[in-house]
């Protein structure tokens, strides 16, 4: 065939049998290459061109992350003027009415460092322990919302008992109307927290946050908990069946707060 | 080396965008076919030596990065680069509408090829039909588009100069 075509047709007929050969030979021999290989050597070439990408990608997400976090700054700082007015305020009113000074709390960020349980986790292990002050019964809670209690300190590891501990019980109430009632864990009919011993009579509506009441002693009060998703009866028919959904993302933590309470005179741990 | 250098780095811009905007766009249903619009185009302005490595190298690469048996897009991007190089020499490279038809062929064909190898059960094909024909919709307006902003912007034709019609290679 080459003698018939010009120098430049018969070279470039030549690459094109070449190509295609050589297309052919790797779609024919596919499974007998060493694929793996050959992805690895693809995968060092395309490294750099994945590495420009992941870069321009993080940069445009911390772009847009910065944004808003500009946005939310600016609103706490102005809702932290608001709270800081009404806390002075209410430190007086607390004198005026002899009522006992509030102690505020320490957060200690802490890390997660797995979660145990099945399917629905129960427990988690922390990256601090007695050594960084944190101790048993001390609340546990991530910026959304309330997490559970330490209930194992070890010198540099604790334990936190979930809120979805069939054992926890944290007493609680609904925010604005003062429902109180304790709120527990069940699996049945299907995993879920449900603010129990509520009465019929009170009044409990669905979107309302449920708040930590301090009553039980474990929790300080007004810690957020989650919000009022379903309503309903109890088994026995005299109690209302309040179903709470978390504000925690109990199955995707990786960082929390722990509230290490500060040394006052006759406050035990 | 040139002509070399600037094969390589299309390479790099077509397998690029392929990898970033044009996958996003195609994860929602519109596929621009990079590969077939890169190959074509280059073969029309460098001939058919030219346009065969490019359309082999560029397939290579695509076939690397991809997790397929490699070979599906080097065969047939490098007997496209050749097609398109042997016929640019009898048309009229700079007319948007020789451009148009060339891209939408060329899109068909490979989109086709590439779909021929998914063709794993029945039911998918109207799926894969419809993605070769949106693909061949959009690619040939959107690169007969883009060339014609190229050509204004370089102020000259991208594919008349004769210098430049046989190619390195002849």
């Amino acid at each position: 065939m080459g003698g018939f075509l010009p120098p430049a047709e018969r070279r470039s007929s030549a690459l094109l049998g070449l190509y295609t050969a050589l297309s052919l030979l790797l779609l024919i021999l596919g499974d007998r290459l060493p694929q793996a290989s050959l992805r690895g050597v693809g995968a060092w070439i395309f490294a750099p061109i994945d590495r420009i990408v992941l870069t321009a990608d993080r940069m445009a997400a911390a772009w847009h992350e910065n944004q808003r976090l500009h946005q939310a700054v600016a609103e706490l700082m102005i809702e932290n003027q608001h709270l800081r007015a009404a806390g002075i305020e209410n430190q007086r009113l607390r004198e005026e009415l002899g009522l006992p000074a509030y102690h505020g709390f320490t957060l200690r960020p802490v890390e997660v460092l797995a979660l145990s349980g099945e399917a629905v986790p129960a427990a988690a292990t922390l990256s601090a322990g007695t050594h960084q002050g944190v101790h048993e019964g001390d609340p546990v809670m991530t910026r959304e919302g309330l997490l559970g209690r330490i209930g194992e300190s070890y010198p540099t590891l604790s334990r936190v008992v979930l809120l979805t501990d069939l054992n926890s019980a944290v007493a609680a109430e609904v925010e604005s109307t003062g429902v109180l009632g304790v709120l527990r864990f069940t699996t049945a009919p299907r995993p879920r927290l449900v603010l129990t011993s509520v009465p019929l009579a009170d009044t409990v509506r669905i979107g309302q946050q449920v708040l930590t009441s301090g009553l039980s002693r474990r929790y300080p009060r007004q810690l957020p908990i989650g919000r009022v998703s379903r309503l309903g009866r109890d088994a026995s028919g005299l109690m209302q069946d309040v179903e709470v959904e978390p504000f925690a993302r109990l199955s995707r933590i990786r960082h929390a707060f722990v509230l290490v309470r500060p040394a006052a005179p006759g406050d035990h741990p | 080396m040139r002509p070399l250098g600037a094969l390589l780095v299309l390479v790099g811009v077509a397998l690029l965008l392929r990898s970033t905007a044009l996958s996003a766009l195609a994860a929602r249903g519109v596929v621009v076919d990079v590969l077939a619009f890169a190959t074509a185009m280059w073969a029309l302005r460098y001939g058919e030596s030219w346009g065969a490595t490019f359309g082999f190298v560029l397939g290579l690469a695509a076939d690397l990065d991809a997790a397929h048996w490699m070979g599906r897009h080097a065969l047939l991007l490098a007997l496209m680069g050749y097609a398109v190089g042997r016929l640019s020499r009898t048309l009229v490279r700079d007319s948007a509408r020789t451009q148009l038809v060339l891209l939408a062929i060329a899109t068909l064909t490979h989109q086709v090829w590439s779909a021929a190898f998914e063709l794993d059960r029945l039911e998918s094909w109207p799926y894969l039909l419809q993605r070769v024909l949106v693909a061949a919709l959009l690619t040939a307006p959107l690169g007969t588009l883009l060339l014609s902003l190229l050509r204004r912007a370089s102020g000259q034709p991208l594919f008349g100069h004769a210098v430049l019609e046989s190619g390195p290679s002849s």
